[in-house]
């Protein structure tokens, strides 16, 4: 460590630069060094255990032309069109999992994960609305360690537990990127002639079931960093008014819906009814929002809590779907054992998880708007996986991160030089980026985020309006005089205070983007009570930009469905 | 209390620390520590990673009591 926090300084170069190493980010790495660039990949944690599937994952989706009717390339998008109207764009969910897909399904299984039985055979589960049973069920539990080695295979350079605090460009195209290290205190500048930001969703901006921010359904260290910094510079963001959420055990929000659902679990309510075929005609096996819809209804209606019902499975479909519930969340089959829950005779309590900013379905994403090369619109910056606005889920960021690797290095191997990034912005941002450390009075982390989630939810998690929706951001804008006065005792709350104040701007962006979208859909996801029916003059992308210092632009994109 | 420690099977080989995506664990006098239990996201990457069984999981009151 330097003898003075901030005062070691690295100046780095890359063809590509990767910000976010989950498998969105190293399916990118392993593209762009493929193709033959010289590629870094910066994470915030550890590229061996980082992001959403950090501690394993259990399904793929994908169609296979296996013969079925469902299981073609054509039926898998008329379900995309039916399931992610309004929100996917068909002619990029084309290029970017389509056209990657039996690829992405080869690359995982050479890199030493297995999608098969070991009869292999394809063992797959039908829920969310799919037309047929399109979520491969497999064990995943090494997926991101093996991902991680194949990327250093291949030479990648790697800066773990790097946090980037800001992008920059040189006359409108993006130069490269500053951040520090919270191990050491190091600060970098790091000059890439392509940048891919791959950093997910925003978690921790809603208040949650145990009232810990970290008890989430998705990666707590997933904070919107770079959905903030691509902001800044004038990238454009869309699908970031939706806010998701899913159904999850009470007391653990871990993942499980698919698990459970796909197995042929039933959501039951407090008079131990079943309900979800009165809300959709595909029951429980509807799109997730319409699950989550459902749920809401019932506990409204006072017929609370609710249960997901397994006691109907066979013996060995049961000991299946324990065994899935531990490979996607590590401890959740310990938790539910500590809660009393044995296999054959208990329904298992549920609830409705936290809100998020993220995807409305598992079929587009939600952040940095790209176009079927994975580029924003801004030269030299590229997007892939959930921090973008068309990709998420396993199987898109398998495909789409790999997409993303090739666009970015065939964009790199055409500029001759870096551009250069400026000494005095540089030497402002390190400045900027450690004086929370050198306050001795102030506000903790914590606190100043706790107020982002009491004000997000409150005012749009899940359901808003105009005058929620403008009270919110006035609140969110009047909290900016706080942001100058966080206090970090240490390099691991110095990361904290950047999260909060990132988390903060993510959510005034959700909040102008939920305004400007005058109609519901996706239900509960974007939820209007002013506009609570779908409208068709709403069928595209709300885009959002910044506008002057502190101003949020928005522009709406039509998209065209077929049918 | 979430991931915890067993102080006596910990070797001090650093690999919880190194992987934690929360950064949640650090070294303290030559074994891991849980210095953030309150950040911990229940992933068991430490658990999954170590290779003394020295890592077990206690759920917090609210969890088991909601």
């Amino acid at each position: 460590m330097a003898a003075v926090i901030g005062s070691e300084v690295h100046h780095l170069k890359a063809d590509v630069a990767v910000i976010g190493g989950g498998t969105a980010g190293l399916n990118t790495a392993i593209a762009a060094a493929e193709a033959g660039a010289d590629v870094l990949v910066v994470d915030k944690a550890h590229i061996v255990r980082s992001g959403a599937i950090a501690g394993g994952i259990d399904h793929f989706f994908a169609y296979l032309e296996s013969g079925e009717p469902w299981d073609t390339r054509d039926a898998y998008l008329a379900y995309v069109a039916k399931v992610a109207r309004g929100a996917s764009n068909l002619r990029i969910h084309e290029k970017v999992f389509c056209e990657e897909l039996t690829a992405a399904m080869a690359r995982t299984e050479r890199m030493g994960v297995s999608l098969r039985q070991q009869d292999g055979s394809y063992l797959r589960t039908q829920a969310l609305g799919q037309p047929g049973p399109y979520a491969i069920n497999f064990d995943g539990k090494f997926l991101k360690p093996k991902m991680a080695m194949e990327v250093k295979r291949k030479h990648c350079r790697i800066l773990n537990r790097v946090q980037v605090s800001n992008l920059y460009l040189h006359q409108g195209e993006i130069a490269g990127f500053a951040g520090y290290d919270m191990r050491s205190g190091d600060f970098y500048a790091i000059e890439a002639k392509a940048v891919v930001i791959a950093t997910g969703n925003t978690n921790r901006m809603f208040k949650t079931q145990t009232g810990n921010p970290f008890n989430l359904w998705y990666c707590p260290a997933n904070t919107g960093d770079l959905h903030r910094a691509a902001f800044d510079v004038g990238a454009e963001l869309a699908n970031v008014e939706y806010v998701r959420l899913t159904i999850v055990p009470k007391g653990m929000s871990a993942p499980g819906f698919n698990a459970f659902f796909g197995m042929g679990g039933k959501l039951v309510n407090g008079l131990g009814q079943e309900f979800m075929n009165a809300y959709h005609p595909m029951g429980d096996k509807a799109p997730r929002n319409v699950m989550v819809w459902g749920a809401l209804q019932e506990v409204r209606a006072g017929r609370g809590p609710i249960y997901v019902d397994v006691r109907h499975l066979k013996a060995a479909d049961l000991e299946h779907l324990f065994s899935m519930l531990g490979i996607d969340k590590d401890t959740l089959p310990e938790f539910l054992r500590a809660k009393g829950y044995n296999r054959e005779g208990t329904m298992i309590e549920m609830t409705v998880s936290e809100p998020m900013q993220a995807r409305p379905s598992e079929l587009c994403g939600s952040g940095i708007k790209i176009d079927e090369t994975c580029a924003s619109n801004i030269s030299g910056l590229f997007a892939a996986g959930d921090a973008s606005d068309q990709m998420g889920c396993l199987h898109m960021c398998m495909a789409g991160g790999f997409a993303a690797g090739k666009h970015a290095a065939r964009y790199a191997a055409k500029l001759a030089h870096h551009r250069p990034l400026q000494a005095n912005a540089l030497e402002e941002e390190r400045k900027r980026v450690f004086a929370p450390l050198l306050r001795n009075t102030g506000i903790a982390p914590g606190e100043f985020e706790g107020i982002v989630r009491i004000i997000a939810t409150d005012h749009f998690g899940p359901y808003k309006s105009e005058v929620s929706l403008t009270s919110a951001i006035a609140k969110l804008d009047a909290l900016d005089q706080y942001r100058d006065q966080l206090r970090a005792g240490n390099l691991h709350e110095l990361m904290r205070c950047h999260e909060a104040v990132n988390i903060h701007a993510v959510a005034k962006i959700v909040a102008h983007a939920a305004l400007a979208r005058k109609e519901s859909r996706f239900v509960p996801y974007h939820y209007r009570s002013d506009y609570p029916e779908t409208s068709e003059d709403w069928c595209g992308l709300v885009v959002v930009r910044r506008d002057g210092e502190n101003g949020v632009a928005t522009r709406f994109e039509r998209l065209h469905y077929d049918a | 209390m979430p991931a915890v420690i067993d102080k006596a099977r910990c070797n001090g080989c650093e690999l919880c620390v190194l992987y934690c995506p929360l950064d949640v664990l650090a070294m303290e006098d030559g074994v891991a520590v849980v210095r953030y239990p309150d950040e911990c996201w229940h992933c068991g990457a430490c658990r999954q990673d170590c290779a003394l069984d020295a890592v077990t999981f206690e759920f917090s009151p609210v969890m088991l009591a909601i």
